[in-house]
């Protein structure tokens, strides 16, 4: 068998295009899965149960299915039911931002319920209201102590972006196989899809760790 | 030694008054039916065994806590009442707890003028100012710029003190402010302290300090289950408290009247 590894540089404009594709759907779903997660952890929390029920339904929908199958679902169901019709590109991104939404969620959640009762009753005392506390007080120290989960949740996602490919997003994994069809290099092809995803979250993982030991719960 | 004070301002309304005051955890009653009066300038403590409600009855003082019977009335409002204002009213109270509840993402600066900034809308400038002056007070002007996780447990609790009196309470609401110190922190706190009351601050405190309850305290209230079982001035109780379940609980920190526990406490 021979390696054609000039394939690779012969493709090397549309890798790059893909590279940063999926980059961008990384970075876009993030900025915001942060505000989803964050109210839908607070319509969790709110002491009003048909809010909480609704929040809690939405959030165990997307956290227990495949999140391919949520990718289809917004692809197709969401145009015909609603008559709206979404570019490749945006379906992809609401479906990750929904799906990770949910996850934040939960982490934001977990968070805000780890800081001590006394904290808010020392907010309270100074005269705060509830939303200053928990402005203030409760999510500065909650997001300080959920960020190592965040960083995990963020290289999950980075990988997962390779799933709207099926809805012909043109990220690295569409590209890569886009160019395996037309050049039926696919050795070469996969391996340098893998080498460009590995080259960008290795160092993500790094930086994940850092966060890991920087962050440490301590107090 | 000091001679045992007793009771002052009696002559206007009390500040801070608990009429039949009844809080329910569930099944468990741990306030039944609590009444004592604080005035103007009074350091009334606390004193009785471990869950005997005296901490709750705090907590109840500026509203953490909701109360199911009974009234607290903080200078004539009652607490309960639709029209009142909590959070106006917490800003007149200050609050320090026992296990300090300083906010651990902020400076020691920042946690004493958070409350000027956030609730009086002070400018950050003035609100320094006057948080310096307060860490002056209580000896802590270096430390103004450590996050309260590099201060000793006594600094973090005098900060606590700073902080609640950046917002000028009218009272100061001590819950057990040394039960989580070590033994060495202790004293300075309780200087602090001293020091505050000397000054003429309405205090309530909540303490196993017996010897500060004596010394300090204008007026002692023993609780025992969610009652209040004696209250009197400091003398009194301690000398001579008039209910045996008063003389178990002092004898039980091994009181047994003031001779003989003479420089044994603290």
């Amino acid at each position: 068998m021979k390696f054609e590894w000039s394939v690779i540089w012969d493709h090397s404009d549309q890798f790059l295009v893909g590279a940063e594709m999926t980059i961008l759907l990384t970075v876009l779903t993030m900025a915001l899965a942060i505000p989803g997660g964050l109210i839908l952890a607070f319509l969790r929390l709110a002491p009003v149960r048909l809010v909480n029920v609704a929040a809690t339904a939405f959030v165990e929908f997307f956290r227990a299915t495949p999140l391919i199958l949520q990718v289809y679902w917004v692809f197709y169901v969401l145009p015909a039911t609603f008559d709206i019709e979404f570019s490749a590109f945006s379906t992809g991104l609401l479906a990750l931002a929904l799906n990770v939404s949910s996850f934040n969620s939960e982490t934001f959640r977990a968070g805000i319920l780890s800081i001590r009762r006394g904290q808010v009753h020392a907010g309270l005392a100074i005269g705060m209201s509830y939303p200053q506390v928990m402005r203030h007080i409760v999510l500065p120290q909650a997001i300080m102590r959920v960020l190592p989960a965040l960083a995990s949740t963020w290289v999950s996602l980075f990988k997962d972006t390779s799933l709207v490919s099926t809805i012909a997003v043109m990220e690295l994994s569409y590209v890569s196989l886009q160019i395996r069809a037309q050049t039926y290099r696919i050795l070469e092809v996969l391996t340098a899809m893998a080498a460009l995803y590995w080259l960008m979250g290795y160092p993500q993982a790094k930086l994940v760790d850092w966060v890991h030991r920087r962050f440490k719960v301590a107090e | 030694m000091t001679e045992s004070r007793s009771r002052v301002g009696q002559s206007e309304p009390p500040i801070l008054a608990f009429d039949g005051v009844v809080k329910r955890y569930g099944p468990l009653q741990a306030l039944s039916g609590v009444s004592f009066q604080v005035n103007r300038g009074e350091v009334v403590c606390l004193i009785g065994p471990s869950g005997s409600g005296k901490s709750t009855l705090l907590r109840c003082a500026n509203a953490l806590e909701t109360i199911e019977g009974g009234r607290v009335v903080f200078e004539g409002i009652d607490l309960a009442e639709k029209e009142t204002n909590v959070r106006k009213l917490r800003q007149r109270m200050g609050m320090v707890f026992q296990n300090f509840e300083l906010f651990p993402h902020l400076t020691v600066l920042r946690n004493v003028t958070i409350g000027l900034t956030t609730v009086l809308g002070m400018a950050r400038e003035p609100a320094e100012v006057r948080a310096m002056e307060l860490l002056r007070k209580v000896g802590l002007v270096d430390k103004a710029t450590k996050h309260p996780a590099a201060l000793s447990g006594g600094q973090q609790q005098r900060v606590a003190i700073a902080r609640a009196l950046a917002m000028e309470p009218d009272v100061m609401l001590f819950d057990e402010p040394t039960s989580a110190l070590d033994p060495e922190t202790i004293g300075e706190v309780l200087s602090v302290m001293k020091r505050l009351a000397d000054e003429g601050m309405t205090m309530v405190v909540v303490t196993h300090e017996m010897d500060f309850a004596r010394r300090v305290a204008n007026w002692v209230v023993v609780f025992d289950k969610g009652q209040v079982i004696e209250e009197g001035p400091p003398k009194q109780i301690f000398e001579s408290a008039a209910v045996p379940r008063t003389r178990d609980f002092l004898s039980h920190l091994g009181w047994h009247g003031e001779d003989r526990i003479e420089g044994a406490q603290v």
